[in-house]
């Protein structure tokens, strides 16, 4: 089965207003998707500063970023197994992150 | 990926638990003008397992997970700003040694315990004004927000958190600590404590169906509070009989609604759905509270749940002890809210045209002049005397006074009793 990438992007602000009930109920939300039978690996990356390499007159720079104050960060992927792109996306429509005002993107494995 | 990590559902008000203990035990150890720092290292741990556990899994002991991220938070906050001056390296030596224990260990649970109830007294400190104590203490010691405080008492956000500022602006300025006060002024702030859980138990009791369910949390939250203070060193008798009149009444919320979500009166409930568990809770509390000689309107309202709570139907129900109950407490509160209680009671022992008598002498008090109660229990004496017209007339006047959506539903099914007897 064709394997796709969802990349999760946030905004830690819309999640820091709710109440600590409100994330636990988030949290139990997010974790029932991550536990459909579809999900095939999940990663959190770390909070803070990471660093960015990009060549520069012909040699590499290293630089921090993206900051964390961005306004929308790569917070974790998901790798999920769908028939089509179409599938693919229809599984990350039911994904709560949407209701808490993220974003996701959604890319085919080539070769998958 | 830990294998717990399967489960989607957490313990109920894991973190809203969690997040109250931890602002109590952080303010502690930061101390209280740094209450906002506590608050926002707690609302920054509960933030990094929403945003962690879906994708790694919930870690083998949530709690433990959390206690311990907010340490380190707290740790890299005091070294970041050092803003407790030359205490900073105290604190943190302190923060870590906490981290450690782990809140499995059974003397740091104590601690925590102990953290509560010293937040809980500090929210009631006689310089925090009455109207924020409640939100004082839901916002810090029970894990609650500005908007479900605000939801919780029907007010709008803007008010509660100015109700916040300004409490923990006094906080700082007359440098309130967490020490219990000794001798008479303990006594003074355990009255207050009792008082501002048992206001949390009736906006939580006064809850009905269909409205918000945060409102009906503010119950459970009441029996917690009242259990961590009457199961603490600090207790004493009026402890043990509010949380047994709590336990006592919330026995009876389940029984309290029918599945159209209309009210049924004590007298008609099915009382095989009392929850025989807080009975049993209730009891023993009550009779912790009858060791010493103290007696006081907490005693007296669990005796009258206690009296509703052994009687197995509604004819076994002692009434002439409940009047008797309704007596002494007429005698400590002069509350003319008791009085009307009272009327009812009376109705049951000496008829209802002695208890009509009581509530018409009730009627030109200016504190009842729009409370529907008084006027539904009129009505139903009335109905009781077959004086249908009349009682008719009183279900009415009670339709136009403020009452919730159920309360209006029972008022217009007793209004459609007062049709004359033959007439369907």
């Amino acid at each position: 089965m064709p394997q796709y990438m969802l990349l999760l992007y946030e905004n830690s602000a819309n999640l820091q207003r709710l109440s600590p009930e409100e994330m636990q109920k988030a949290t139990e939300k997010y974790m029932a998707w991550r536990n459909l039978p579809f999900t095939k690996d999940g990663k959190r990356l770390a909070d803070g500063t990471g660093r960015v390499i990009r060549p520069e007159n012909g040699k590499p720079r290293v630089s921090d970023g993206p900051y964390g104050e961005t306004k929308e960060v790569l917070g974790g992927y998901y790798t999920i197994e769908a028939a089509s792109y179409d599938d693919a996306v229809k599984h990350s429509l039911t994904h709560p992150h949407l209701e808490y005002g993220g974003t996701i993107e959604v890319r085919h494995v080539f070769g998958s | 990926m830990s294998a717990s990590a399967q489960t989607a559902v957490l313990l109920d008000h894991l973190f809203r638990r969690q997040a109250g203990r931890m602002t109590a035990h952080l303010v502690r150890l930061l101390g209280p003008a740094h209450l906002d720092l506590a608050e926002e290292t707690v609302q920054e741990t509960m933030l990094r397992a929403l945003q962690t556990w879906p994708y790694n899994g919930v870690p083998d002991n949530p709690a433990a997970w959390l206690f311990r991220v907010a340490h380190n938070a707290a740790i890299d906050a005091v070294r970041r700003n050092r803003f407790i001056g030359r205490q900073s390296d105290a604190v943190i030596a302190e923060l870590y040694h906490s981290a450690n224990a782990g809140p499995e260990d059974p003397r740091l649970e104590e601690q925590l315990r102990d953290d509560e109830l010293r937040m809980i007294f500090m929210c009631c400190h006689p310089e925090i004004p009455h109207d924020a104590r409640v939100a004082l203490s839901l916002k810090t010691a029970s894990g609650f927000s500005v908007r479900e405080i605000a939801r919780a008492f029907l007010a709008d956000d803007a008010a509660i958190a100015q109700r916040l500022v300004r409490a923990k602006r006094q906080i700082r300025e007359r440098r309130l600590t967490l020490d219990f006060p000794e001798g008479s002024g303990l006594r003074d702030r355990l009255d207050s404590v009792l008082e501002v859980i048992y206001f949390l138990f009736n906006e939580g009791y006064a809850a009905h169906e269909g409205e918000d369910l945060i409102r009906q949390d503010l119950c459970g939250e009441a029996l917690r509070l009242g259990r961590l203070l009457a199961d603490s060193s600090l207790s004493i008798p009026r402890a043990d009989a509010l949380l047994a009149l709590m336990a006592l009444q919330a026995a009876r919320l389940p029984a309290r609604v029918d599945e159209a979500g209309d009210l049924i009166l004590l007298e008609d409930q099915d009382r095989s759905r009392w929850d025989q568990q807080l009975i049993a809770l209730g009891f023993h509390y009550f009779d912790r509270s009858i060791a010493g000689d103290d007696v006081s309107g907490y005693h007296v309202q669990a005796a009258i749940a206690a009296t509703h709570a052994r009687a197995t139907n509604l004819e076994s129900t002692d009434w002439p002890a409940i009047l008797c109950h309704y007596d002494d407490l007429l005698a400590l509160t002069r509350s003319p809210v008791v009085e009307l209680n009272r009327a009812v009671a009376l109705a049951k022992v000496r008829g209802p045209a002695e208890a009509l008598a009581a509530v018409e002498k009730l009627q030109s008090n200016p504190r009842l002049s729009d409370y529907y109660l008084l006027l539904a229990v009129r009505g139903h004496l009335l109905l009781e005397l077959e004086r249908r017209p009349e009682a008719a007339a009183c279900f009415q006047s009670a339709l136009a006074l403020r009452c919730s959506e159920p309360e209006r539903r029972f008022l217009q099914r007793k209004l459609a009793q007062c049709a004359p007897s033959g007439v369907i």
